[in-house]
């Protein structure tokens, strides 16, 4: 009995650890553990496209290629920069605009958000694939009525035309992810306080001083914390692009991802593509530390 | 009414593109390509025998549901017990571990999936199941620990000293109490993470991409420069999302929460 007890308190000590483990455990063999062979083969000429190129040791030569002979990958870097800036601003505002009138004219909105939901609940492939046919040059439906309404040459396609396929594919983002941005002001604006809104309404204070006073304010970690996740997934958007345009016409819409995708799994240049790969993850890394600065320096100025 | 009538245009914008995917499933070839777009129309349901049955699609439905459903079922039994313990014990270090979990969020699926593959391939595990299962996992993980921390963070301390006083131990109180109460956060958990499997595509396209492929790795098959069979990959596409939507009417309530990692209960 003693025993027992002594047993089962042993074992009730350990079960931090114990049910903690498994999860620490798994992220670090999952993920740490090809991220350092990913580092590793990045110092490599490994290839599945070329027999001799088994994974000699190369030194920093991947790195130079990329940072000095590579203007594909600077080229697509400057994409990534123009896609995910103009897509993040432009869903922040029009996210916004929507969550304010929501809060402020509609009571029962209860519907209205589930059915905002829909275009970022189901697969990015799937609304890759129906805002292709409905821009298909031929038979697309949007195509059609942006002809009929005279804003589109009868013999420009949206996803074919060099100047406008970045922004055709930006704003498919726009549609997808503006409502995520509403949804999350709209229970931040749901969560601020009655009282000092009241008060500022009695002495007289104008809509948009309490707007910029009080309301922005309040909001400000709710605001960084939704631009920094549609940050990142901005960086990481593969999905949609893909099924789209496959990152062209030429490279105008290849962003990071697709291009390291292209140098892995299409040219099977592998050593290189890992420098890719480890170049992608350093620049997410480094724009999510610079917002977290800057996110930081604003709130203690 | 301005307001009302804005509304409208809003929801217009964001349902016709869905509901003109689920119209052309229905189309027969001559409708969906025609010059004109055609809204009323007399329905076919040519395509969806035609892929599931013909061109044997039917075995990627299997690979998805079991794919999310093993994924759900492995990150919510690893993930749990550790949000427990992130919620209720206190050691040295646990808010950088917990950091940890949340940089996994970060990264760029691209990048892992890279060394993923070569490591997959390594160990010959391409194109398997499990090669996805462990991949998808990842992100499942972390998002259940983050989850359900919160989730054990609303329910009060006394619960657990009560259950104490009972004579429970802790492993006791964690299970007998606690996941109980918890269950209806553990439920919205498991209908994430298993969309969020679902409707996964880059790592599935890498590490699963023939005998295993699910439902999104079908998609882009059936898109080809040499001619399109729109009926076949809409239909595909309708029953790749029809359940998503279903499930997220189920869950609305918990999902800002969980689409912002429990940043914010909504």
């Amino acid at each position: 009995m003693i025993a027992g007890k002594l047993a089962s308190s042993i074992l009730d000590r350990g079960v931090g650890p114990l049910f903690l483990a498994p999860s620490v455990l798994l992220l670090v063999v999952l993920l740490l553990g090809p991220f350092v062979y990913m580092v590793v083969i990045s110092f490599t000429d490994l290839s599945y496209a070329l027999p001799d190129r088994d994974g000699n040791f190369l030194g920093f030569d991947n790195y130079r290629r990329l940072v000095r002979d590579d203007p594909v990958f600077w080229e697509s870097f400057r994409t990534t920069m123009i896609f995910v800036f103009g897509v993040v601003s432009t869903e922040f505002l029009l996210g916004f605009a929507l969550a304010l009138l929501l809060f402020h004219h509609i009571q029962r909105r209860r519907v209205i958000l589930t059915l905002l939901l829909i275009p970022m609940m189901i697969a990015p492939v799937a609304v890759g694939l129906m805002w292709k046919l409905m821009l298909h040059g031929e038979f697309g439906m949007l195509t059609y009525y942006l002809r009929a309404l005279g804003l589109l040459d009868p013999q420009t396609a949206l996803l074919g035309n060099h100047q406008l396929v970045l922004w055709t594919v930006m704003l498919v983002d726009v549609w997808e992810w503006t409502p995520f941005v509403t949804l999350v002001i709209l229970a931040g604006l749901l969560s601020l306080p009655r009282e000092p809104f009241e008060a500022a309404v009695m002495d007289g204070a104008r809509p948009w001083q309490i707007f910029r006073d009080m309301t922005l304010p309040l909001l400000r970690p709710i605001i960084a914390l939704v631009m920094l996740l549609r940050g990142i997934d901005a960086f990481k958007e593969f999905d949609k692009v893909f099924i789209l345009t496959g990152g062209g016409p030429g490279n105008t819409t290849e962003l990071l991802s697709i291009y390291t995708w292209r140098v892995n799994f299409r040219n099977w240049d592998l050593g290189y593509g890992a420098t890719n790969a480890f170049m992608v993850y350093l620049v997410v890394l480094i724009f999510c530390a610079v917002f977290y600065k800057a996110v930081y320096w604003s709130r203690s100025t | 009414m301005a307001a009302l009538a804005l509304i409208v245009v809003v929801l217009v914008i964001t349902l016709t593109p869905y509901l003109w995917l689920v119209m052309t499933s229905f189309k027969t070839r001559l409708d969906a390509l025609a010059d004109v777009p055609i809204w009323l129309f007399t329905p076919t349901l040519e395509h969806y025998p035609k892929v599931f049955l013909d061109k044997d699609y039917l075995p990627l439905v299997l690979n998805s549901l079991i794919v999310a459903g093993s994924v759900t079922a492995l990150s919510l039994l690893i993930g749990v017990p550790g949000a427990y313990v992130f919620a209720r014990h206190d050691f040295p270090g646990k808010e950088d571990l917990f950091f940890f979990f949340l940089t996994t969020r970060m990264a760029p699926p691209i990048s892992v999936v890279v060394p993923m593959f070569l490591l997959f391939s390594y160990v010959g595990l391409i194109d398997s199941r499990i090669a996805l299962i462990l991949a998808h996992s990842t992100f499942n993980l972390s998002l259940v620990v983050w989850m359900m921390r919160g989730f054990f963070e609303d329910i009060p301390r006394e619960i657990d000293e009560a259950a104490q006083m009972d004579g429970h131990t802790r492993a006791g109180t964690f299970f007998w109490v606690l996941l109980p109460v918890a269950a209806p956060g553990i439920a919205a958990t498991a209908v994430l993470c298993f969309i969020l499997s679902w409707n996964e595509f880059l790592y599935a396209l890498i590490l699963a991409s023939f005998e295993s492929r699910t439902l999104t790795v079908g998609i882009p098959g059936l898109v080809t420069p040499h001619g399109t069979l729109w009926g076949q990959v809409a239909a595909v596409a309708v029953v790749a999302t029809l359940p998503i939507i279903a499930f997220t009417f189920l869950v609305q309530h918990h999902l800002v929460r969980g689409l912002t990692f429990g940043a914010i209960k909504g």
